[in-house]
């Protein structure tokens, strides 16, 4: 097992005090803390300022297109349920370009871990809004101001019965790092894990201070499989937002679903039949 | 001896049904036969039609006429009559209604089906019956088929279509063996269609994961190894749409089992990110394009060869890949396998292009080999901890190992350095685009070169590719008893192109590239490798297959 600090010597591409700096380092603590072994760790992600994450540390790593890291995973993990495949990158990476799969893999409960960095804004490509920007939320683009709603991953994962929903912050390092190990523990399929990450370049709006003032440990007492009340929670989104595990749903994961693999991984069975 | 029958109708009539069963007895029979449908983009109604050319000669196209019609309702008697040979006769499923009687017999065949016992489904037997008797066959091989068949429904189903199949044949009268067909030949049983060739071959060569979107005439493909995954271990997804399904193939080979998608045009052009991802992290993937008229939408189930400058170019920016065009169901077989084993060797995407008329045609094949032999995926078993995915060799390719072995495998869709990892660094970006592009050398050295059919010396070539090649075939070998000095140069290989050896065989005879879109797509590939300069161009785009008949007709 390797150590919990396996920085790569490179050049991090990411601004000083970017939220992805603290999120980095406690994936680092949480692969150790869950005791996943690199060698087994597959990082995927699509493209964007966390779609970078994966080079930043040791595993292997499927750095594919934009908006399509949830379909490589799936490819992955059905090639070799043996390997643990997270996915680290942002909301336009997940909720914006690859929306749609999104919802299709909730459904088909693929065992895949979705780490998602959630900044409300895009930062790869300099300042514009994120499906998940506030309405009125002004930028370079959009000059008047977002006019849409901002997508709500968390509740469309909970409408289609995602079998582990959690929320986080990357401001509470302790927080993050107890979702992120509780969603590489999940063994029951699907883990989304939206993890809320200040931009320091390009939102000035939700910034940690913004967070701080909101964010808001949910009820020890909640019970995640109670859908209503976790779509209640999913839903709340203004003086207070909530984080933790929102929801689980306890259903079969895709891969245990197809005869060629019940035994064995289909990569060990290639040789014969 | 050659003989058509065409059988015609509504979609839902048993118009297919009627058309396999007359292919399967036949071949039972070792008659060389091949089969080709047309379909309109419904479930119920239009006019679909099913071909069944039967000969004592091996066969590859299609014939513009029939020696003898089915038509099983009056809108498809009218539609396809004036397609009728000079002696041909029409079978009309319908009251009569005072037709010519040499011309058209009309028998009312769900009617006959229910009166001798049976029920309406059983009108596609009473045909066949009526069929056989005017071709001058026993019906003794229909009643054999008819028994192997149906026996596990039980004897009263078996005894009434046997009774339907009588009926049907006594039905025709003083026209029993009017027609003459083969009797017996030395044709292979067996029969397949190209889309059931492209499966199975893909099954044995070891494919472990399909993804596709359906897509007419791509998802028989999909459909047959869904059908074989549990024989052959595989899996297989429909994804949300062609985007998913390309990428799930890209993570499957990066995890090391070989992969592969199927698609049209539109789902293919959606798919084309993906091609050129594939390029960029050097994987194996495997897509499979069949070809129906476009733009957008276009004509849904028809058939067309408008992709092949698409597929050769799909993908921004640039990268090795190869690209194949079977001609026959054998073919299908032999080229899929091909192109996996072509896909790992160089560690590139494969496209293999078909299109709507070779997907469903239906012809004698020797049996083909259903044995699983998974192909070698060249991969490195215990790769040093130093290990470099992209390390840069000679040949261009790097070692290939998978994830989850002893060292870490990184790939990135960003310009890589030789450890996978993310660079903007100039010189490297040359350093590994130069190593990529060398993998061409290396499938130069595998290339299929174009088949050369005819006389040597012809002063005339047809230039083709892909699944015309039945129909020019035809076409050269019935020219060749003419004046015509004609051979033809099939391409089932169409990238790389070695332009300089296809000039060489090419000389400077007269060139007519024939191929089924408008603008003469293998023509202008060519002439871009420099394989040729001028070409006269036999283009077709109504959506309908080449016939032998067309070409001939066209060249005279």
């Amino acid at each position: 097992m390797m150590k919990d600090k396996p920085f790569f010597d490179t050049d991090i591409a990411w601004c000083p005090g970017c939220g992805n700096l603290p999120i980095l380092k406690t994936f680092d603590k949480a692969i150790y803390a869950a005791g996943v072994d690199r060698k087994k760790l597959v990082l995927v992600s699509g493209i964007g300022q966390a779609a970078k994450l994966p080079h930043y540390t040791q595993a292997n790593v499927f750095n594919g297109l934009h908006g399509r890291a949830l379909p490589a995973a799936t490819g992955i993990k059905l090639a070799n349920h043996d390997l643990e495949v997270v996915i680290t990158s942002g909301d336009g990476d997940m909720y914006g370009e690859g929306g749609n799969h999104l919802i299709h893999n909730i459904r088909r409960n693929i065992g895949v871990k979705a780490f998602v960095h959630n900044n409300q804004v895009y930062g790869l490509t300099k300042g514009q809004a994120s499906p998940t920007s506030d309405p009125g939320f002004t930028t370079k683009l959009q000059v008047h101001g977002v006019a849409s709603l901002p997508f709500n991953p968390l509740a469309i994962a909970i409408v289609e019965q995602c079998s582990f929903v959690a929320r986080s912050f990357a401001g509470d390092r302790e927080h993050l790092q107890a979702m992120m190990v509780a969603a590489l523990e999940h063994k029951g399929g699907f883990a989304l894990l939206d993890i809320l990450q200040p931009c320091v370049t390009y939102n000035k709006v939700n910034t940690y201070q913004w967070y701080k003032a909101r964010v808001t440990p949910i009820d020890e007492d909640h019970n995640p499989y109670d859908r209503d009340k976790a779509l209640q929670l999913a839903l709340t989104w203004g003086e207070r937002i909530p984080v933790g595990i929102i929801y689980k749903h306890d259903r079969p994961t895709f891969e245990s679903q197809f005869p060629p693999l019940q035994n064995a991984p289909l990569v060990s069975r290639y040789g014969e039949l | 001896m050659d003989l058509t029958i065409r059988i015609a109708g509504a979609a839902g009539q048993g118009v297919e049904t009627t058309g396999d069963l007359l292919v399967e007895v036949f071949a039972d029979q070792g008659i060389h036969c091949l089969s080709t449908q047309t379909y309109m983009s419904r479930i119920r109604g239009g006019v679909n039609s099913y071909d069944v050319r039967i000969s004592d000669r091996e066969i590859f196209s299609g014939r513009e006429r029939a020696d003898m019609l089915i038509a099983l309702n009056e809108k498809t008697l009218n539609w396809f009559s004036e397609k009728l040979t000079e002696d041909g006769i029409a079978l009309y499923s319908g009251a009569d209604k005072g037709a010519d009687q040499s011309k058209v017999i009309a028998i009312d065949l769900e009617k006959v089906a229910t009166e001798v016992g049976g029920s309406a489904i059983m009108a596609n037997i009473v045909a066949a019956g009526a069929i056989f008797s005017i071709v001058g066959h026993d019906i003794g091989s229909l009643e054999d088929h008819i028994r192997s068949h149906f026996q596990h429904k039980g004897k009263g189903i078996v005894n009434a279509n046997i009774a339907c199949a009588r009926k049907g044949a006594e039905l025709v009268g003083e026209h029993a063996g009017r027609l003459n067909a083969p009797i017996h030949g030395d044709a292979p049983t067996g029969i397949c269609s190209g889309n059931e060739a492209v499966g199975l071959a893909a099954a044995t060569a070891g494919i472990k994961f399909a993804t596709g979107y359906p897509m007419t005439p791509s998802t028989g493909v999909l459909t047959y190894l869904a059908n074989a995954a549990d024989k052959y271990g595989l899996v297989v997804e429909q994804a949300e749409d062609e985007i998913a399904a390309i990428n799930m193939i890209c993570g499957a080979t990066y995890a090391g089992v070989p992969a592969m998608t199927t698609t049209s045009g539109g789902g293919f052009a959606l798919m084309v990110e993906g091609i050129s991802l594939a390029g960029m992290l050097e994987l194996p993937i495997f897509v499979f394009l069949g070809q129906r008229p476009g733009p957008a939408t276009g004509l849904p189930t028809r058939t067309a060869q408008q992709d092949l400058l698409f597929a050769v170019h799909a993908g921004h920016g640039e990268f090795p890949r190869a690209v194949f065009a079977p001609g026959t169901p054998q073919q299908c077989y032999d080229l899929t396998r091909h192109g996996i084993e072509i896909a790992h060797k160089h560690q590139s995407p494969v496209i293999l292009i078909s299109d709507q008329f070779l997907a469903d045609v239906r012809k004698n094949c020797p049996g083909l080999d259903d044995t699983y032999r998974p192909v070698d995926r060249h991969i490195v078993e215990n790769p040093p901890e130093d290990y470099l995915r992209y390390a840069v060799t000679e040949s261009g390719l790097s070692p290939r190992a998978l994830p989850g072995s002893s060292a870490f495998v990184v790939l990135d869709s960003d310009e890589h350095d030789e450890d996978g990892h993310i660079t903007d660094h100039i010189p490297t970006r040359v350093k590994m685009q130069d190593k990529r592009m060398r993998k061409y050398a290396g499938l130069l050295e595998d290339l299929i070169r174009p088949q050369w059919y005819g006389p040597e010396d012809a002063g005339h070539v047809l230039v083709t590719w892909g699944s015309a090649y039945g129909p020019c075939r035809e076409a050269v070998d019935y020219l060749v008893h003419t004046d015509e000095s004609i051979a033809m140069l099939h391409f089932a290989q169409l990238w790389p192109l070695d332009g300089a050896a296809i000039a060489d065989m090419i000389g400077d005879r007269h060139v007519t590239v024939v191929e089924c879109n408008q603008t003469g797509q293998l023509g202008r590939l060519l002439r871009q490798v420099g394989a040729l300069a001028d070409f006269a161009l036999m283009g077709k785009y109504d959506g309908l297959p080449f016939t032998a008949d067309e070409i001939i007709r066209r060249i005279q």
